[in-house]
């Protein structure tokens, strides 16, 4: 595996598949694996300290959003000991512009608005949506379908998940690199797609 | 500091039926008294009904009234409320109409299809849609959406009409009764059994009044007689379902007391039966001095333009006291607090400050000493196009640099001196009152044979209180 893009171990890198829109001037620090058809913002920054982060295919990840797997509160980085926890976001996910998300698990079709806060204990299913600068921090599955909204947090269940973004992916994928350098994907089997 | 200039830390006194202590900001000047009025001495009217969302006027109730009076509850109904707008019944936002592509069949060619395009509404804030409860997707933009009917309309509005009638023939035999006993002063609350109230009636002379009882029909049309049957009381009560201890809860699905109140026909308890409202008109409303009847506050027709007709707003006339900056506060230590008066008006005005009397009875708030400057205060004019007119000489009043700490164009920094009296916690307030020249221009003009100045200054006291902060010790 010795391929030319990747860095050796330890794992301190981005594993970028083929197909995802990754911009330069995002930043991402640590063993972060980003899906194929996920497109990163300028300015969004994914940072994985305490652990891995795996990136699904498909995500909307949008400028200033924070994704970070950090350790908890009382631990200090240094402690021998403890365990690096991965983090995983599943497919078609949008991430707005702003928000702060440090939740473990995320699975697929959740929309995180803008300046919305995700504490670490959140579990969040398919289909959630968590409204903008909702702060939702209990230590909680979060069900499916469920719409977070309002300065109290208020919840209801709708009848069915949100639509992928797909005009928008296609829409960013042909234009960002247009105006942005990209960061240099992994060559995967699959047919090379641009940079 | 912003806090400095905050509007509730600067009061002027309005003396009206209740003594109100308000920011300028949100008073008014009757020119006509040459008195300050807030919004409590005033009285509002309504102007006009307008939607929020879709920014339509809506003819006034009479109008609609006047027109077809057989209909009347729907009428009263559909008033107030816009036919194109819905509100979420979730999170009462504004819903919007969304559009989606559906294969559907050509009505020529059954087994080809086509992209239809089909509509439904939805919340933007906490994305609630019409297939939430199940209406279906409309063919049409607008116009399409249908709230659901009430069972119990025609009982209501039978009650409704039984009762106005009710109300009509008791005036009559009151008003018979009054113009026999010839008594001079009855209260108008006697003869309109369902109406809005006296405060309201009095202050609408001749104009229609929008009740229930306000209807009266011609003379010569004949009564109908409406009977109603009384409502029957039953033994029965629909018994509770079995398991109604037992069921768990489903949470998302039961309203709040908000969304079912919302809705006062229906009252739905669930979720799945919550059904989009058209939404709710505002209004526009035009205020007068009730002393005088002339309008202080009228707004355009129009309800996408934010201008009035009619601005007599207080902040126009009045010269603005405002707190500029305030030293550490000591408990009985002379304090000097930095105040400016700025000139709203467009020729010279002179203010003197005098401090409050001992046993002054508007002086109830002040919990520290005051010492004014003595002398008068002579402020500029305001001049709009000064700031561009860069060859201006700057006009020369005499200041003295104890009292005035500066001058710019239309305001001038004072200093007053502050002693706190009281060493307990809470805000040093001080109040002292303000004396200034006001030219009247809504007098009528009188011929100029008088050879006299087009206005003539009157002098206005106002009594302002100031809260300075904290003491620090």
């Amino acid at each position: 595996m010795a391929d030319p893009n990747t860095k050796q171990m330890p794992q301190k890198s981005a594993n970028i598949a083929a197909g995802a829109v990754v911009c330069v001037e995002s930043e991402i620090r640590g063993d972060v694996t980003i899906g194929p058809r996920t497109v990163v913002h300028p300015k969004a920054r994914i940072i994985a300290e305490a652990g891995p982060i795996i990136i699904g295919e498909g995500n909307l990840i949008e400028e200033q959003a924070l994704i970070i797997n950090s350790y908890p509160e009382n631990i200090l980085p240094d402690t021998e000991g403890v365990e690096p926890k991965t983090m995983t976001i599943g497919i078609n996910n949008v991430f707005e512009v702003g928000c702060v998300s440090q939740a473990l698990k995320i699975g697929d079709n959740n929309v995180i608005e803008s300046k919305a806060d995700l504490g670490k204990n959140v579990i969040l299913t398919s289909g959630c949506i968590v409204g903008a600068c909702c702060q939702v921090n209990t230590c909680e599955v979060i069900p499916e379908n469920t719409v977070i909204y309002g300065s109290n947090c208020m919840r209801r269940v709708q009848t069915e998940r949100p639509q992928p973004q797909t005009l928008q992916l296609d829409f960013l994928m042909k234009i960002l690199p247009n105006y942005h350098h990209m960061k240099k994907t992994v060559k995967g089997t699959s047919t090379p797609v641009r940079n | 500091m912003a806090s400095l200039l905050q509007p509730d830390r600067v009061l002027y006194l309005v003396h009206g039926e209740k003594k109100i202590r308000s920011p300028l900001s949100t008073l008014y000047f009757c020119r006509y008294c040459s008195e300050l009025r807030s919004l409590e001495c005033v009285s509002h009217e309504v102007d006009s009904h307008y939607c929020p969302s879709c920014l339509e006027n809506m003819p006034s109730a009479e109008a609609k009234l006047k027109k077809n009076r057989k209909r009347i509850c729907n009428q009263l109904n559909e008033n107030f409320r816009c036919a194109n707008c819905f509100d979420c019944p979730c999170c009462m936002h504004t819903l919007s109409t969304r559009a989606t592509n559906i294969p559907a069949p050509l009505p020529d060619d059954p087994s080809k299809t086509a992209m239809k395009k089909a509509y439904y509404l939805a919340c933007g804030f906490c994305r609630w849609t019409s297939r939430d409860v199940g209406m279906a997707d409309k063919s049409v933009a607008s116009g399409g959406w249908q709230e659901p009917d009430n069972p119990h309309t025609q009982r209501i509005n039978k009650l409704i009409e039984y009762y106005q009638q009710l109300a009509q023939r008791e005036k009559l035999e009151r008003d018979r009764k009054k113009l026999a006993r010839r008594r001079p002063y009855m209260p108008l609350a006697f003869s309109e059994k369902y109406g809005l109230g006296t405060r309201l009636q009095r202050q609408r002379p001749g104009a229609p009044i929008t009740s229930l009882a306000g209807l009266s029909l011609k003379e010569g049309e004949d009564q109908k007689e409406i009977n109603i049957e009384p409502a029957q009381a039953l033994d029965e009560v629909e018994p509770l379902p079995e398991d109604c201890y037992t069921r768990p809860i489903n949470l998302p699905e039961v309203t709040s007391l908000r969304q079912r109140l919302l809705q006062p026909d229906f009252q739905p308890a669930g979720a799945s039966q919550l059904h989009p409202k058209h939404k709710h008109l505002l209004i526009k409303r035009s205020l007068r001095c009730r002393k005088c009847e002339h309008n202080l506050s009228k707004p355009e027709f129009n309800p996408t333009s934010i201008k009035f007709k009619i601005q007599l707003v207080a902040v126009s006339y009045i010269p603005e006291v405002r707190i500029m900056s305030i030293p550490n506060l000591r408990f009985q230590k002379e304090c000097q607090v930095l105040l400016t008066l700025t000139n709203p008006v467009e020729n010279i005005t002179h203010v003197t400050l005098v401090g409050c009397e001992e046993g002054d009875p508007e002086d109830i708030n002040s919990t520290a000493k005051v010492m004014v400057p003595t002398k008068e205060l002579v402020l500029a004019g305001k001049d709009a196009a000064a700031e561009y007119d860069e060859l201006a000489e700057p006009q020369d009043f005499q200041d003295d640099p104890d009292v005035v700490a500066f001058r710019k164009s239309n305001k001038i920094g004072f200093f007053i001196k502050v002693v706190p009296q009281r060493e307990e916690d809470g805000d040093v307030t001080v109040s002292f009152k303000i004396r200034h020249d006001f030219r009247n221009l809504a007098a009528p003009i009188r011929p100029s044979e008088e050879g006299d100045a087009p206005a003539e200054a009157i002098w206005l006291t106002h009594h302002v209180e100031l809260s300075l902060g904290p003491i620090i010790a």
